[in-house]
């Protein structure tokens, strides 16, 4: 009896021991959860068992959200206390996002533990989306990339053209060409206006070249608008124009985003032959050709956005990092946004993206198909005034989106979408966004 | 034994209807959730109210939305209806079939139902293009989601093909409740199949579609899913609802203090209805049914 008592003691001990172990480990391992926004979610993946590999007491979840809705909802969550760790935001909502007090702010930390590369922070690109006026850096700029043309060779060379198109008024007359030659569409941007729409790059790149811009900062510092209801009218009678000369299909007023189905689809199979879009949804239509056609030459080519009457020009745009204000482990989450800001990401995992690493975009290889981005990526700008200015960049990105996508469509006129549009803006400058 | 019942009332509708009134009078933004809204009074709702788009949104919702779809979706479960209850289907012995593929539309959540139209009325790949091409009805596709001309009638199709089934088998119920013998001794009487609708299938489905009324006019007008997984309200604005203009406000120009006031707008909106259609037309149509 005894002995049987004896035994059970020495099994319940060891059993006690077990848990002991197994729970001083489990609360060792640090969790930590990364949203991420992008479609290369079984690569990201891969990426983050390895950084699980070389931090055993860190696990990330991985979670995947559309950019459409990626940035309200995390400022929802944050407002309520919740949200993942670290968050992958587009460059130009970082400073509202953390003014808005949803971002953490990354100086100590980085003070703590330096980032690895040479030069520091200084190395990346957009820094002035990243911080506020008081010096808060709310995010780590992760990917950097421009938009430009893209054209299908042999569509071109079918209906004729022979060279890309310089201007804004060539680039529509080859659209026309080719849909008048071929039968097949010209130049097919989405013209939606649901949030976060393409249109808003066109608008503002057409407004840029013709020396305009819907936020300029004054001499003396104060914000206002350099754009007035004729000019917003004109840029919209001239996108109109590729819709109701057929050259665009109009069943493309209802995509809004670079990447729809849709239009990637009609430039794979070349039912298209010009489109716009960021780099790394180029790389997909070429891989997307690439797989469909083995072994064929890629018939793209990538160019330079249109000169209007000063210059050629488009944005550089990208993404950020950020760590959530509520994460229980900022320091870990910190790690984690240095691992994924380091060079064998860019490399080995995120390939469409180019790095906002200054050091390591020299380094980059565009490509003979890439060269168009290279090449705009020489003409492109920051946001500049419309990030520091009054106006969150998001809403009048949507308020752009709404009035053109009316006077695309025909629900207005461009002189009334062009109106509604300028005292909305106006509006939001006033009162800051509400 | 009411506490309990009282309880859950006051947690999950009159608290959240109260902090919605509360908001509709702040400027609150979800970039200052954390710092809250300044109070406005009524300007939101002076706003919403004077705003050149009111009137076209409070007409989308009225009409297009709500009206259009519910009349639809009662005169096809109407026909519906009647054909299942026909002897035609259970001669041909396909009663059991036809209310088991009636069945399909309303086990397909909306989601999916509109993902599944959107595919259909795609201009470059839908099959209703493809079909209307063939037979040479139209000769070049047409982006009935894009169209201002098709937009419409394209949602209200969406709405009306996943909620019929509902009516219909509400209906079909109702139907098979009647006696035979009523419309056994009217056929001896010399009426006619009209008159024997009338006067008899009629009256009996009056309280039916009177509650069926009543519950589709609430969903449907404060329905969100088909028209913003549709268009987004769009294009430009052309679709935009009531409840798709209380998501933009909130979530896409982050004015939640506004958008909380076009809630209210749309509560009041259906409570007026509610209290209409209950004294006027709802025991007038029972009164006269029995």
């Amino acid at each position: 009896m005894q002995r049987w008592m004896r035994n059970l003691a020495a099994a319940l001990l060891g059993l006690a021991c077990v848990i002991a172990v197994g729970s001083a480990t489990a609360q060792k391992t640090v969790n930590l959860t990364f949203r991420f926004n992008d479609t290369e979610e079984k690569e990201m993946r891969a990426a983050l068992d390895e950084f699980e590999k070389r931090n055993p007491g860190i696990k990330v979840a991985l979670q995947r959200i559309g950019w459409r809705d990626a940035r309200d909802q995390y400022l929802r969550e944050a407002a309520a206390g919740q949200g993942p760790d670290v968050v992958h935001v587009a460059q130009v909502w970082v400073k509202e996002m953390g003014d808005a007090g949803a971002l953490l702010p990354l100086n100590d930390l980085m003070k703590q533990a330096p980032l690895p590369n040479a030069g520091g922070f200084n190395d990346f690109v957009a820094r002035e989306l990243a911080q506020n006026k008081q010096g808060q850096i709310f995010g780590l700029p992760w990917t950097t990339d421009t938009w430009a043309m893209v054209y299908r060779t042999d569509v071109l060379k079918e209906a004729g053209i022979t060279k890309l198109p310089d201007t804004w008024a060539e680039l529509h007359d080859a659209s026309a060409q080719i849909t008048k030659r071929t039968g097949k569409a010209g130049f097919g941007f989405p013209a939606g206006g649901s949030a976060s729409g393409a249109i808003w790059f066109l608008a503002n790149y057409y407004w840029w070249s013709n020396g305009k811009a819907m936020v300029v900062q004054k001499p003396d510092g104060s914000y206002g608008m350099n754009l007035t209801a004729a000019d917003i009218a004109d840029s919209m009678r001239y996108f109109k124009s590729f819709l109701t000369e057929g050259h665009n299909p109009t069943s493309n007023l209802s995509a809004s985003d670079a990447h729809d189905p849709a239009i990637l689809q009609a430039l794979v199979t070349g039912k298209q032959g010009i489109g716009t879009m960021p780099p790394n949804t180029y790389k997909q239509v070429l891989e997307t050709y690439a797989a469909a056609n083995p072994g064929k030459p890629l018939p793209f080519v990538s160019g330079p956005f249109p000169k209007g009457s000063v210059t050629r020009t488009s944005n550089i745009g990208g993404r950020m990092l950020g760590i959530n204000v509520n994460s229980k482990n900022p320091a870990e989450a910190w790690k984690l946004v240095e691992y994924l800001a380091s060079e064998p990401i860019f490399t080995k995992y995120y390939t469409t993206q180019f790095p906002a690493q200054t050091s390591l975009l020299k380094k980059v290889d565009f490509g003979k198909e890439m060269q168009g981005f290279a090449e705009q990526l020489g003409y492109a700008r920051t946001w500049g005034p419309y990030s520091d200015g009054p106006a969150p960049i998001g809403a009048m990105w949507n308020a752009t989106g709404r009035a053109f996508s009316a006077a695309l469509s025909g629900q207005r006129t461009e002189q009334q979408a062009a109106e509604e549009l300028l005292d909305n803006v106006a509006k939001l400058m006033k009162t800051r966004g509400q | 034994m009411l506490a309990p019942a009282l309880v859950i009332l006051a947690a999950f509708y009159a608290y959240p209807t109260l902090q919605n009134l509360a908001l509709s009078f702040t400027d609150l933004s979800l970039l200052r959730l954390k710092r809250g809204g300044n109070w406005v009074g009524l300007d939101n709702y002076r706003e919403f109210l004077a705003s050149p788009d009111f009137g076209h949104i409070l007409f989308n919702t009225v009409i297009w939305l709500t009206a259009l779809s519910v009349v639809l979706r009662l005169l096809i479960g109407l026909g519906m209806a009647l054909l299942l209850h026909s002897p035609v289907l259970r001669r041909m012995r396909l009663s059991t079939v036809a209310k088991l593929a009636i069945l399909v539309p309303w086990a397909t959540p909306p989601i999916v139902a509109v993902v599944i139209w959107r595919w259909m009325l795609d201009a470059q790949n839908g099959i209703v293009n493809a079909v209307l091409l063939r037979l040479g009805i139209v000769d070049n596709p047409v982006a009935f989601l894009a169209n201002l001309r098709t937009v419409w009638p394209s949602i209200v199709t969406i709405i009306v093909w996943n909620t019929v089934p509902l009516v219909a088998l509400s209906l079909l119920a109702s139907l098979q409740s009647i006696p035979d013998e009523l419309n056994e001794a009217a056929a001896l009487d010399g009426a006619s199949r009209w008159q024997q609708f009338r006067h008899i299938t009629l009256p009996f489905l009056v309280p039916t579609i009177t509650v069926l009324t009543l519950m589709s006019v609430f969903w449907t007008f404060n329905n969100f899913v088909y028209v913003w997984l549709a268009t987004g309200a769009g294009p430009g604005t052309y679709t935009n609802v009531l409840a798709t203009e209380v998501y933009i406000k909130a979530f896409v120009d982050f004015r939640v203090g506004y958008s909380s006031a076009v809630g209210m707008v749309m509560a009041l909106i259906m409570a007026i209805f509610g209290v209409v259609y209950y004294r006027l037309v709802a025991p007038r149509e029972l009164a006269s049914s029995l």
